[in-house]
């Protein structure tokens, strides 16, 4: 009888193991850390600021602020032709410069998508940063102060392409349709830009105006109020363009123009928001913003694209110093001793992405650029506050202008009456702002493109040309929902 | 209710207890060895009993009364119990079907009372063609079974088991080795394996439950047998060769093309250098395998040892790979019930990995550019003002120098895995076994790689002055890895045999398994500035230690399972059969209430010719049918749980700091669970005249559900693609296999084999919107090549269609509406067909005359396309093939079937898809035996074979066998950075002692 236990001993294994087997089958991941443990490890000051760190970082993506955004904010533009080889078109940089872009075009694609990756970890942070209630308040206030400039910034630059763009202020469910829906249908460019105007009037509140040394590049108050007047720049709200920047105070313009975008003049004193490259190890640059607007050829050190056209070397002013701290000429010596050979591929190229590899941080990867991407600067609100004024017809028009004009070299302006002075001021902007991302806005925003681009060579359809098209990609998946910018179906 | 059966199985067993006198004996077969298993029923006492491994039995019954005693593959006998010990002589059967048996989940079946569809390969099969991995030499030789070979040293051919069933989940057939649940078996020596069984149909396949969807292959290897020590030797050396090449143009027909196209005369006609270079990238490849084993069985103990060194030198240059392996295999019986059986497999491998691109850099490579110039310097596309290839000049593509990329490529990786297992089986009633077993698997991984960075930089443009080369950059950089991994498995199981009224034959397994896939973890590590000598690869050695760091520290996802299986298998005088399985699976890999999941099947069969009206037929000698279902899961699909990505590529710098951030880069459906196959297959198996010819039929529906796809939610959600259910997929199809043996005399014997196997694959549904017109085969040239649409076959080729050329020679092609567009847009594409074959069939063939041996086998398939992206990948400036070169359409050539001369990247289209059919002789193999001249040597024999000798293609490539990345919507099927399919010559011998 006593070979009964035997059985008896595999079924009381058996009853065990089935008890135990919910138990062996329940796996936590090693590779990344499960949502269900966000309390345990993420709940503390450093685990939220883990999650804005991320946003901060998305900025640095090839996708987002290299070379597809230099294709679509200054190739396109009279400042800059596409450079390189005739015969490498960077994929579809030439249709950037030759205003042919379809909703095929890569760098349609990867600024939208860039955005949209951005928000996504804006819109984490701001799911999560409520739940970590061991998280100091103050600080939790003041990152999702952070994190709503941050995907304002986006915003602002998916509706300066594309105009109205879809609204996903929130996580969206996969499994839920409202939010499929969200993300599937466009808002309007008025509902996008009230968006972002609620987003920088929060932000504001809770931002600080300056920061500890130790928290030096985040977003501080003054950077939410500058970007929330340029968004009322767009929108022609003189009065609200004047009382952000009244608001704006601790900055001075430094007295050198050339040395804004080298490394010394990194977070100066008129510095007002930048996207960080770090030099350290390991390196986190912006990716491919140097070595792709690097000069190409003998002595070169890049792929040659974003060139400073004839056009905009040839508008400057006889001592205007930011000729030479924009534009890299064929045949130069540079500041750092380098000498650009005369064989170079393009006859000029854009200083602001030069990185010295003697004189400055140089990590010894091109790729990982360590240079910061000027994002706001102070002359910039003082060449706001001059439109502003000379637009609506009252303040001080000349005052900020000429701040701005004594320090490139030049006299006071001698423009008198607002139309004189509104071309004073546009001729400004795109001097002083050349190959920071801008010219291309501007000159769609004050309705100028068609003429300046013809005068360029190019041809700029009205009705079509001041948008980009939406990614065909996204119209496919939006199957009906939202339509195309018209002139590109 | 599973605990259930053990308590009944329990009840059922106790009243087989009786008393009785003790009669013991031991059952021989016509040698003298003992036979194990043979079953012994004294028919008075109505007691039984079976023999142990030496063939003893003892049994409770009266001495005179007639024992009656049974085994499988023998005659049975009937004798009279005597008090002394008896020796009882089996005769081997002459109705050979009865000694064939297969193995099928957790224990083994009599092949005539079967009632799935399982392929059995035997040794020869798989030792015959001269290949490192067993799944290799079975190309061809089983019905429903595709191979997709691979050439490249070390590497792993693909397994396809009635068709592909998923998008995106693991595709691999779990192969199961001595117990042990794998994925890859290029660990385990071809020369150790007894049989390779494979379970082709859902209703063997469900007591796997959710790891059988691809089906399962059961290997078990050899085990010493006979009562003295057996040594053998086997051994061959052979040469390898590109089994087929592509002719590309000369220098002087480049420069004539390139002109034309650039419609200037920048190349001179009389160009200095000519280079062939894949004759400079390749050279004759040559492999060896060594093999010794020691096997026999001594009073409790059987065993065997096995040793094996294959080294193989690959025809890339520097690609080269090598395997020991060390196998030892041991049955313990402990006593008459209890049996210990212990199997310890150890594989070293060492590879010295190559990048394949370079196949394609020759292919793209201008034969005027030289390997190296005269003055040392790697060849470079420039033509200087001359049209002549030298260092200065315009760059006239973006290929690289295949040779500076192999010489400058060092890698070497080594790998140890260890699989073993210990199972014990105890008898606890006659009619009661238990089997429990424990299977473990280790591996341990390094690799090292090295780049030369200067080097590298001076071989990119031959006017470089090291001197100028920055300090800042590295000089060199080394990077090394190192992994490991623990998977175990724990199998308890009861099976229960009992014979009731001599017609009634009733099998009932019962049992659990539990698995863990352990976590791979693995270390990198990178430095620069080590000395150039490879005995100081050390970072410590280093220069430069401050750059020393670690790049990677990766610790896996652990997976685990655990199954209860039960299984009842009822034969009815051997005529009418029925086998039913439930398997209940738990699994890691799904979310809270997705986890558990039911996997029933169940098959018929009726052995028509054991009924009266073909009982007697002398030309009908088997006939069964049998038919079943089953349904089956795949967990090997992305784990299900929502997890937050963080660390160095999510950080940022503020205030000086680099933070790290954290953000979720995918959304996981927590509703995610099972891929479900179901299939319904019914077939049937003959023997007939004189069992001469054998043969088989099948015929499948197999429908895979809820099959998981990798979707890209909507742009604006921002986050990368995602495992979805997305869809659904059919295969349906038939096989056929056929036999002829004959044995003339005995110096004289032959037989002739072949099958054939069909399948119709189908995305029959997608219903995920995200899913919907998914695109695949990029050829990293901004082209893709293949989209996902429900009604064609998964992998189908969607092209522009080529309509023909306009007045400058440039291809136009048609639109939706069939009219003709040089400019084709999205919409005008269709589909041509898919990588996936829709037949295969292989040939076999055999003779055996006096000492010689001969045999031939081929394997062809037909209904597949390729697409030839070495061709299609054009930039600028590339070499063309030779065919293009001398006929290109001009206007005095406007019937060429070649385009205009031109340089930009191609559209994906009509123009490079060719068929993918086939057929090839794999193997010819001619053996001698030598007679017998030493009583210490019991056999040798010599052999030479030839494996892929021949082909016959249509493709004009190097090889229309293209698993590439096993991807059907993947580069399945498209020729680029492949390896050539390979034609071997050998010769080896075989001794015994």
């Amino acid at each position: 009888m006593k070979k009964i236990y035997i059985p008896l001993t595999l079924l009381t294994f058996a009853l065990v193991a089935s008890n135990c087997s919910n138990d062996f089958i329940n796996v936590d991941p090693t590779e990344s850390i499960a949502e269900k443990d966000l309390l345990s490890i993420y709940n503390n000051d450093e685990g939220a600021a883990s999650f804005v760190t991320a946003i901060y970082s998305k900025n640095l993506d090839w996708n987002m602020s290299s070379f597809s955004w230099n294709g679509l904010s200054s190739m396109t533009s009279d400042d800059a032709n596409k450079g390189s080889d005739p015969g490498d078109t960077g994929t579809d940089k030439d249709k950037c410069d030759a205003l042919t872009l379809d909703a095929t075009s890569l760098s349609v694609l990867d600024v939208f998508e860039a955005n949209y990756q951005g928000i996504n970890r804006a819109n984490v942070a701001l799911l999560y940063l409520p739940k970590l209630d061991q998280a100091n308040a103050d600080l939790k206030a003041r990152l999702t102060g952070e994190a709503k400039f941050l995907r304002a910034l986006m915003y602002f630059n998916l509706v300066r392409c594309y105009g109205g763009v879809p609204i996903v202020d929130h996580v969206p469910l996969p499994s839920s349709q409202a939010d499929t829906d969200m993300t599937l249908t466009r808002n309007s460019k008025e509902e996008v830009y009230t968006f972002i105007e609620n987003e920088l009037l929060a932000a504001i509140a809770v931002l600080p105006e300056k920061y500890p040394t130790t928290d030096t590049g985040r977003a501080t108050r003054g950077a939410a109020r500058a970007l929330l007047a340029k968004v009322y720049l767009y929108q022609k709200n003189w009065q609200g363009i004047k009382d952000q920047c009244a608001a704006i105070t601790g900055y001075t313009l430094v007295s050198d123009y050339a040395t804004i975008w080298r490394e010394v003049g990194e977070d100066n004193t008129e510095s007002i928001f930048e996207i960080r490259g770090y030099a350290g190890k390991p390196s986190q640059g912006i990716e491919g913003y140097m070595v792709s607007q690097g000069a190409r050829g003998t002595s070169g050190w890049g792929w040659g694209f974003n060139t400073p056209t004839t056009s905009l070397s040839n508008s400057y002013e006889v001592g205007d110093v930011r000729k030479d701290a924009t534009i890299i000429f064929a045949g130069e010596t540079l500041w750092d001793g380098r000498i650009v050979s005369p064989k170079v591929a393009n006859p000029m190229y854009n200083e602001k992405a030069y990185v010295s590899n003697k004189k400055e941080t140089f990590n010894g990867g091109d790729w990982e650029t360590t240079k910061n991407i000027r994002v706001l600067r102070y002359a910039e609100v003082l060449l706001m506050q001059a439109e502003a004024a000379n637009e609506s017809g009252t303040g001080d028009v000349t005052g900020p202008l000429n701040k701005v004009r004594k320090r490139a070299g030049l006299a006071n302006t001698t423009a008198v009456g607002q139309i004189a002075l509104r071309d004073a001021i546009r001729l400004e902007r795109r001097h002083e702002l050349a190959f920071e991302h801008d010219r291309w806005f501007d000159i769609v925003r004050t309705g100028q493109a068609k003429e300046v681009m013809a005068a360029d060579g190019k041809t700029f359809v009205e009705g079509k040309n001041e948008l980009f098209p939406l990614p065909q990609k996204f119209i496919t998946q939006a199957a009906g929902k939202s339509a195309q910018n018209p002139g590109y179906n | 209710m599973r605990n259930l059966i053990f308590c009944l199985l329990a009840l059922i067993v106790l009243p087989a207890y009786m008393s009785g006198q003790v009669i013991k004996g031991k059952v021989v077969d016509n040698k003298g060895i003992g036979i194990p298993g043979a079953f012994v029923v004294a028919t008075i006492s109505k007691t039984t009993s079976d023999t142990d491994l030496d063939g003893n039995f003892s049994i409770t019954a009266k001495e005179g009364e007639v024992l009656k005693i049974s085994m499988v593959g023998f005659d049975a006998v009937s004798i009279k119990a005597t008090g002394q010990e008896m020796t009882i002589l089996l005769k081997e059967s002459k109705d050979t079907d009865l000694k064939e048996v297969v193995v099928i989940g957790y224990g083994t079946r009599k092949k005539s009372d079967n009632t799935g569809a399982i392929a059995q390969l035997s040794t020869t099969d798989i030792t015959k063609t001269k290949v490192l991995n067993a799944t290799q030499a079975i190309q061809g030789k089983a019905a429903g079974v595709q191979v997709i070979g691979t050439d490249v040293p070390g590497s792993s051919p693909s397994l396809i088991i009635r068709g592909i069933g998923t998008f995106g989940a693991d595709r691999t057939p779990l192969y199961v080795v001595d117990g042990i649940p794998t994925k890859n078996i290029s660990n385990i020596n071809s020369n150790d394996i007894a049989s390779f069984d494979v379970l082709k149909d859902a209703s063997s396949l469900a007591i796997y439950g959710n790891q059988a969807a691809n089906g399962v292959v059961i290997i078990t290897t050899k085990k010493g047998k006979g009562d003295k020590a057996t040594t053998e030797y086997d051994g061959f050396y052979g040469i390898r060769t590109p089994l087929r090449k592509v002719k590309m143009a000369s220098a002087n027909q480049f420069a004539n093309y390139t002109n034309t196209a650039e419609q200037n005369s920048r190349f001179a006609d009389n160009q200095a250098y000519n280079t062939n270079w894949f004759d400079e990238i390749t050279s004759l490849g040559t492999y060896s395998s060594n093999n010794l084993s020691l096997s026999g069985a001594a009073d409790k103990i059987n065993y065997l040892f096995s040793m094996n060194y294959y080294d193989e030198k690959g025809v890339l240059d520097g690609l080269d790979f090598s395997r020991f392996t060390f196998r030892n295999n041991n049955d313990y019986k402990i006593s008459d019930k209890f049996k210990v059986t212990q199997n310890i497999s150890v594989s070293f491998s060492k590879s010295t990995p190559k990048p394949l691109s370079a196949f394609t850099n020759a292919y793209k490579q201008s034969p005027l550019v030289p390997v190296q110039y005269e003055n040392g310097r790697w060849g470079a596309p420039i033509v200087g003002d001359d049209g002549q290839a030298g260092t200065t000049g315009a760059v006239f593509n973006n290929v690289g120098n295949p040779v500076a990329q192999l010489n400058y490529f060092t890698e070497e990786q080594k790998s140890l895995l260890l699989q073993g297992s210990l199972a014990a089986e105890y008898k606890i009633f006659k009619q009661l076994k238990a089997t429990s077993r424990v299977g473990i698997e280790y591996n341990n991984w390094k690799k090292f790689s090295y780049t030369p960075n200067r080097e590298l930089w001076l071989a990119a443009d031959p006017t470089r002055d090291i001197t100028k080369y920055s300090a800042l950059e590295p000089i060199n950089e080394l990077v090394t890895a190192r992994s490991d991994y623990f998977n175990w498995n724990f199998d308890n199981f009861l099976t229960f045999n009992q014979k009731f009224a001599e017609k009634h034959d009733l099998e009932v397994t019962v049992g659990m398994t539990a698995q863990e896939t352990g976590s791979r973890e693995e270390l990198e590590v990178q430095g620069r500035n080590v000395p150039e000598n490879s005995n100081y690869w050390s970072l410590n050695l280093s220069t430069s230690l401050a750059n020393n760091v670690v790049t990677n520290h990766f610790r896996g996802n652990s997976k685990s399972l655990i199954g209860y299986f039960g299984r009842f298998q009822y034969s009815y005088l051997e005529k009418y059969l029925l086998t039913g399985t439930l398997r209940r699976d738990g699994s890691s890999q799904f979310g809270a209430d997705y986890k558990w999941g039911n996997f029933p099947s169940f098959g018929l069969g009726w052995v028509a010719s054991k009924e009266d009206f073909l009982k007697e037929s002398t030309t009908i000698n088997f006939l069964k049918v049998r038919g079943g279902w089953g349904r089956l899961g795949n967990q090997n699909v992305p784990i299900n749980q929502q997890t937050f990505s963080s660390g160095a590529g999510l950080g940022y710098e503020l205030g000086g700091t680099l933070y790290t951030g954290t953000s979720i880069g995918t959304f996981i459906d927590p509703s995610l669970g099972w891929e479900i196959t179901e299939e319904t297959s019914a077939g049937f198996d003959f023997k007939a005249f004189n069992s001469q010819l054998s043969g088989s039929f099948d015929w499948y529906n197999k429908t895979t559900t809820n099959v998981i796809l990798s979707v890209t939610p909507p742009i604006t959600v921002g986050t990368g693609a995602t495992p979805a259910h997305a869809g659904e997929i059919t295969n349906k199809g038939f096989e056929i296999a056929l036999r002829w043996d004959n044995v003339v005399n005995d110096n004289f014997k032959y037989w002739l084999g072949g099958n054939y196997s069909n399948n119709k694959n189908e995305v029959s549904n997608i219903y995920n919107p995200l899913a919907i017109k998914q695109q695949g085969g990029s050829i990293d040239n901004g082209q893709y090549t293949k989209q996902l649409e429900v009604g064609q076959p998964i992998g189908s080729f969607y092209l522009w269609e080529v309509a023909g050329k306009d007045v400058n020679g440039n291809f136009t092609y048609y639109d939706k509406e069939g009219g003709i567009t040089a400019t084709p847009t999205e919409l005008d594409r269709k589909f041509f067909g898919s990588s996936l074959p829709t037949y295969y069939y292989g040939i076999n063939l055999g003779v055996e005359f006096h000492k010689f041996d001969f045999s031939v086998d081929g394997y062809g398939v037909g209904g597949n396309k390729v697409y030839n992206g070495k061709k299609a990948q054009r930039f600028g400036g590339e070499n063309i093939e030779a065919s293009v070169a001398t006929d290109f359409w001009t206007s005095s050539n406007t019937n060429s079937p070649n385009p205009a001369p031109f340089n930009a990247v191609p559209l994906a289209s009509t123009y490079y898809l060719e068929s993918g059919a086939f057929f090839r002789i794999n193997n010819i193999t001619l053996g001698y035996t030598l007679p017998k001249f030493s009583n210490t040597i019991n056999g040798i024999r010599v052999y030479a074979s030839a494996i892929n000798p021949f082909i016959s293609q249509k493709f004009t490539g190097y090889s229309p066998e293209l698993n590439n990345d096993g991807n059907p919507l993947g580069t399945q099927g498209i020729e680029l950075n492949a390896y050539p399919t390979l034609s071997s010559f050998i010769i080896g011998a075989n001794v015994k002692f």
